[in-house]
């Protein structure tokens, strides 16, 4: 296992080359003069010319990428324009807001996915199983910026039930930053009633978020309970008079969330990218947004930076899915092991 | 353990913190004044710094920092400013002459301060500064506006390394996170791309004035949280969470209904001047004929119109409120097609209109006002057998485009509010070659304009330029080189509560200096409970 992982990885840095070089050339093809962003308009031509130069932006496109990897070998992702705050310090602020979101969501979809996946797999062509299919066709359809405005305005506007924008409330002073996570560091500081509060703000847009993914996760799970409650050994342990409650939870759900493993870890690598429109509705300082407004102002080192992110992301992710799946099918570790 | 604390955070009960002021900017402020340079900049820095000289509603300045100013001997390039004494910074030190110096030495060396020229700038004692500058300019003190002073002595204990030698960064990362300032508020808390907190300076040098009303106090806490999407900027305000919104670029369907909302205001600040600018060296808008042919089958009424209510008027060189104004051609604002067609007669395409190439007309994405101006141009010069092609790329490649003239479309807008407050951000800023709009038609180089200009800015006293100005603005409009669809007075909306601005500029900045502003916290209890 340990050579596998290795051997997983060192085929990534490979992949994230490929990607560093694909992206770094798109960024820098796109119409859009970085230092005149920068500057501003009042800046003379002389000025724009400077920080052209400086930023390597007068050079051929080899010659820039050395200069990036070189900082990046380093440590150094640069500076950003917009900002104008280094790099890494604003994914440092902003990775931990999306991570957060994500995972609340993550875990929303994965309770609520595999419940209600389960029990209308189990009790399949019923009303459950009925009504379940239309609400997940429902939740596949909608955008996640649709279901957004919707709870906003219902349970913030209308009920007054949750909390509309941000992480905590504007007038409540955050608990000093340990993790990034304010839930985390909020119950470090021994301030659960901050937690508390912050669990809060992230419901309406987790649900959001996870909306879509209870709807596929779901779908996936119940046809697995399907394919799975057919097998002869299930058939078996009914015979035998095993309860239904440990059939389900010993003997079928194992093999049955194996193909929602891999749907989990490709839709959390994918939520990372993509909650932009929901951290817009609810004014979530991260990740995302981060990234789309260096898109907007042609960040060239946010951009850079980003999309390496999302792909690390994306490679780790999937490498710990690999990991989980053998981990609950042993076939996998047998064939591996080469027996 | 997740219902347990959402349960917890439901029961919470915030004790309650009413003299706050939330106001939006737009993401990414940026604090330092050597790198600022956008409104949404200037509207933070004023709350936290001091400019030198401040603008005021009549379209001048007043003494602010700076007590007096005058050129040394006369040599307009080369001015001596006196400032008050025992003026102090947030931290109690006073802020002296060395601070004013090495505050311009330090926007030069970090590349900023387009609008002032090159400046250097020297203490000559304790309360006087020399200002040099590259080329005479009469205007230099107008541009001083936005020359905000830091705290020398607290930047230079916090230098981290950079690119300026000695100077390190110049205290550029220690500034985004900590205050050096002497403006009506302290920075507390900045998370850059997020929000920016600050608290009340109470031995803030002009002092806190009440007014006729004691439930109106002043701001104790300000936060800017940055954000600029309307839709949610409008939940925001309906819901309380927004006290002041600072962008003004609403949309019509948008203004309405916060017209109608009980409990929102709409303040009638900052105005912009709507300026489509025509590319002189692009055929076919090089011809004069064929740009003033656009100029009279543009349907002003039809775009001007829906905005009325909302305080928009007659565009022009510059904004009619500046000292000096005068309405151009053409007059009246309406669509003429039989003189748009009289001066397409007369130009060189007159015969060949079925041969050239459509015209490029671009406006910077996401906003609607700009697009429906070019639609509106579209379906009238359509009636002239003129094709317009419009498209809004995003500002990075929009702002690029411009700044050559081969690069530039034939037409493109620009909506300005001055950055100083005189009129010759609009007129030597914007035909004046070389200069530092790029949106500009210094390539126009019309030699009878630019002496014109030239003497504007060698005329000392702003009384004897208005003059100047009112005969620059005709010799610009005779050649076409732009068309002004509207003026606009940028609204504000805010709570009902909050009341002000007392004084209002034509610039945004001195708008939200929420010094300028109250709070009525018995009419916020009432509304907001």
């Amino acid at each position: 296992m340990v050579k596998y992982i290795s051997l997983r990885l060192f085929q990534s840095i490979f992949v994230l080359f490929g990607l560093s070089l694909l992206i770094f050339f798109i960024a820098r093809v796109m119409p859009g003069d970085p230092a005149r962003e920068a500057l501003g308009n009042y800046a003379t031509q002389e000025q724009v010319e400077a920080l052209q130069k400086e930023m390597h932006l007068d050079r051929s496109f080899p010659v820039q990428y050395y200069f990036w990897l070189r900082s990046l070998l380093q440590g150094d992702l640069g500076k950003s324009v917009v900002t104008r705050r280094p790099v890494t310090a604003d994914l440092k602020q902003f990775i931990p807001a999306t991570l957060e979101l994500i995972l609340f969501a993550t875990l929303i979809s994965l309770v609520i996915g595999q419940v209600t996946g389960v029990l209308a797999g189990y009790f399949r062509n019923s009303w459950f199983d009925g009504l379940s299919r239309l609400v997940s066709y429902l939740g596949i359809a909608t955008p996640s910026f649709v279901v957004a405005i919707f709870l906003l305005f219902i349970f913030s506007q209308l009920l007054g039930l949750a909390p509309s924008i941000g992480r905590i409330p504007l007038m409540m002073k955050p608990p000093p930053t340990i993790t990034g996570f304010l839930v985390l560091d909020s119950l470090i500081a021994g301030r659960p009633d901050i937690a508390g509060v912050a669990v809060m703000h992230l419901v309406l847009p987790a649900i959001s978020l996870a909306v879509i993914h209870i709807a596929q996760e779901g779908r996936i799970t119940r046809s697995s309970i399907v394919e799975n409650l057919q097998k002869d050994y299930i058939t078996l342990h009914q015979v035998h008079g095993i309860k239904t409650s440990r059939i389900v939870f010993k003997y079928l759900l194992k093999p049955s969330i194996i193909p929602t493993v891999t749907v989990i870890g490709l839709d959390f690598a994918f939520l990372l990218s993509n909650a932009f429109l929901v951290e817009l509705v609810f004014m979530w300082p991260g990740f995302s947004r981060y990234a789309v407004n260096a898109m907007f102002h042609k960040d060239l080192n946010v951009i850079v930076a980003v999309v390496l992110i999302i792909g690390l992301t994306f490679a780790l992710v999937n490498l710990l899915v690999d990991v989980v799946i053998t981990y609950l099918d042993p076939t996998i570790r047998i064939q591996r092991r080469g027996g | 353990m997740v219902m347990v604390l959402f349960v917890i955070g439901f029961c919470s009960v915030l004790g309650a913190v009413d003299n706050v002021a939330v106001l939006n900017a737009m993401p990414g402020i940026l604090t330092d004044p050597a790198q600022a340079w956008d409104w949404y900049d200037m509207q933070v820095l004023y709350n936290l710094y001091d400019p030198l000289v401040y603008p005021t509603p009549e379209g001048s300045i007043r003494p602010h920092v700076a007590l007096s100013w005058e050129p040394v001997d006369g040599d307009l390039a080369h001015w001596k400013f006196t400032i008050m004494a025992g003026y102090l910074f947030h931290d109690g030190t006073e802020l002296t002459a060395e601070d004013v110096a090495w505050s311009m030495n330090r926007i030069k060396a970090m590349g900023g301060g387009g609008v002032m020229g090159d400046v250097t700038a020297t203490a000559t004692d304790f309360y006087t500064v020399d200002f040099v500058l590259g080329v005479p300019n009469a205007v230099f003190p107008e541009t001083l506006t936005q020359f905000f002073i830091l705290n020398e002595d607290l930047l230079m204990e916090n230098l981290a390394d950079g690119d300026y030698g000695e100077n390190g960064d110049y205290g550029n990362a220690w500034l985004q996170e900590n205050d050096a300032g002497s403006g009506p508020y302290m920075m507390t808390h900045n998370s850059p791309g997020d929000r920016l907190d600050a608290a009340r300076f109470e031995e803030y040098f002009l002092g806190w004035p009440g007014t006729d009303n004691p439930d109106e106090v002043p701001i104790d806490q300000l936060i800017f949280k940055e954000e600029s999407q309307f839709s949610t900027l409008l939940l925001l305000l309906k819901s309380g969470g927004l006290d002041v919104e600072c962008d003004g670029g609403w949309s019509l369907p948008q203004l309405e209904e916060i017209d109608k909302t009980e409990g929102l205001r709409l303040n009638y600040v900052w105005s912009e001047n709507t300026t489509v600018s025509i590319n002189t060296t692009r055929s076919p808008t090089d011809d004069e004929h064929f740009r003033k042919a656009i100029l009279y089958a543009y349907d002003y009424e039809a775009v001007v119109e829906p905005y009325l209510p909302f305080g928009a008027g007659e565009g022009g060189t510059y904004l009619s409120r500046m000292p000096g104004f005068v309405p151009i051609e053409p007059q009246p604002r309406k669509k003429d097609l039989d003189k748009a067609r009289a001066e397409l007669a007369l130009s060189k395409y007159a015969d060949k209109l079925d041969e050239i190439p459509p015209i490029i007309a671009h406006f910077c994405a996401g906003l609607q006002n700009e697009e429906d101006i070019f639609l509106q141009l579209q379906a009238d010069l359509d009636e002239l057998g003129i094709k317009v092609e419009v498209a809004g790329p995003p500002w990075s490649q929009y702002g690029s485009e411009a700044a050559t003239a081969e690069g530039t479309p034939h037409l493109t807008i620009w909506v300005f509010a001055p950055q100083y407050p005189t009129p010759d951000f609009y007129t030597y800023g914007m035909y004046h070659s070389p200069n530092w709009i790029y949106s500009a038609h210094w390539y126009f180089g019309d030699k009878e304009i630019l002496q014109l200009l030239e003497q504007t800015r060698a005329t000392l006293k702003f009384e004897d330029r208005i003059p100047l100005y009112e005969q620059v603005q005709p010799m610009i409009a005779s050649h076409a080189l732009a068309f002004f669809p509207y003026e606009r007075q940028k609204a504000f909306p805010s709570q009902a509560y909050l009341i002000g601005p007392f004084e209002v500029t034509e610039m945004v900045g001195p708008n939200v200096n929420m010094r300028n502003w109250r709070i009525n916290l018995t009419l916020k209890e009432e509304l907001r409970g």
